[in-house]
């Protein structure tokens, strides 16, 4: 964590599925911008069911799924770390093929 | 209503309407923080006995061993009573320029802020007033050795776009620690005057680089220069917008009204592997003083406490 300049960004979680919704609200939450769409979907466990075998969520920010990492998709998108992203999670419906990358 | 025009700033006109409108707004905010003020930076009424000298008021028993071993010679062995020090000051209000200001609503009542607290400074006359505007890079939008009049702080405004990409925080502490230090060379002061230096830094809070920022605000208690950090947590007056449907009825609802503050927001580190690690964000906030501000007319009073316990502190510590 002392190594290099870390940048964080706020985002807020959300799910139109009634089945894998959060109990409590957990509100804005600061992830590193490093991240990608496996470390997203294991916060998204983490938060939904931290004792159970986890599920795969794909990942979509502002409407878009999220194939890279955070900080390339805002580069990409011209959004700065400065604006709180709406992440929302889904089921993913193809397993992921790179599981294994882990 | 804040009316921009694009990244430079507000326009001479609105900044001079916003101005005028927050002057007006929170003048008598103002004034009672000006009184407070008065009362913290008078002079220390109860005199000290200090040392050392040939004739005094009184032995320093601690001479005295040195006085005999150096056959007489080392005689300063006297404690006068010294007279009061005045006091000046140096401040510094940096306020927060970065798009997240803009994006939280916090804007506006850090605007308010910046007036409430420069005008008091500058009514109390016993020192220099200084804006910093930062975010990616930091602009000194009024020095210290200007005067700050109304006509100053429109010109301040008129600098402040809040569209500014980052927030670097590190980058602010480091280059105002250079402005304060040139500013107590520069030195008004005259002799026998003790000079504070204060830093009050109004934001919305979030920030990276926090272990670097930790031992800058270390260097600065070296230099004496004390910072502040005020937050403006705008989370009660911006709507919710977050979308919880609930199945459950009212109770569930009640629970999302309640609108997350600062004091709630979390951090979060993963690792490569999806390992995940919480923590409430301001636990580990780099800043020592800090207070979180939601209503400008909350500021006089829980400033005033603060800084009168703080500079206490600082004192009793010398
Ligand atoms: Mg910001």
């Amino acid at each position: 964590m002392e190594s290099k300049p870390e940048v964080k960004v706020p985002v807020r979680l959300s799910t139109r599925d009634p089945s894998i919704q959060l109990a409590q609200e957990p509100g804005t939450l600061l992830v590193q911008t490093t991240l990608r769409r496996p470390q997203l979907s294991a916060l998204v466990n983490n938060l939904l069911r931290p004792d159970e075998k986890p599920i795969p969520f794909d990942i979509l920010i502002n409407g878009q799924f999220l194939r890279t990492t955070i900080d390339e998709f805002l580069t990409k998108n011209g959004i700065s770390a400065e604006t709180t992203l709406d992440v929302e999670y889904t089921r993913a419906l193809v397993p992921p093929l790179n599981v294994t990358s882990f | 209503h804040v009316h921009l025009s694009d990244a430079s700033g507000l326009t001479p006109t609105t900044a001079r309407a916003l101005w005028l409108s927050h002057e007006a707004s929170t003048h008598s905010l103002s004034q009672q923080l000006t009184e407070s003020l008065r009362l913290i930076l008078a002079p220390t009424l109860a005199t000290k006995l200090r040392g050392d000298f040939r004739t005094g008021k009184r032995l320093n028993l601690k001479r005295i061993i040195p006085y005999i071993a150096s056959s007489y010679k080392r005689d300063k062995i006297w404690l006068r009573r010294s007279l009061p020090s005045k006091r000046s000051y140096q401040v510094m209000i940096a306020l927060d320029d970065s798009k997240s200001m803009a994006e939280s609503g916090a804007s506006n009542l850090a605007l308010k802020t910046l007036t409430l607290v420069a005008r008091s400074m500058a009514m109390l006359e016993v020192g220099e007033v200084a804006v910093t505007g930062f975010g990616d890079t930091v602009n000194v939008a009024h020095e210290f050795d200007k005067p700050f009049t109304s006509e100053a702080g429109m010109r301040v405004f008129e600098q402040f776009s809040f569209t500014q990409q980052k927030t670097d925080v590190r980058g602010l502490v480091h280059r105002s620690l250079d402005l304060f230090a040139d500013a107590r060379r520069r030195g008004s002061t005259s002799a026998g005057e003790d000079l504070w230096q204060l830093m009050l830094v109004v934001s919305d809070g979030i920030c990276d680089s926090h272990s670097e920022i930790q031992r800058l605000v270390r260097r600065a208690q070296e230099e004496r220069v004390m910072i502040v950090f005020v937050i403006i947590d705008s989370s009660v007056s911006v709507p919710t917008t977050t979308t919880a449907k609930q199945a459950d009825g009212g109770k569930a609802e009640a629970v999302a009204e309640e609108r997350k503050g600062i004091m709630d927001l979390q951090s979060v580190e993963i690792s490569a592997e999806g390992k995940v690690v919480r923590w409430k964000y301001m636990e580990r906030f780099p800043f020592r003083y800090f207070l979180v501000v939601r209503d400008v007319r909350e500021l006089p009073g829980v400033l005033s406490g603060a800084l009168r316990q703080w500079f206490g502190e600082v004192v009793g510590s010398v």
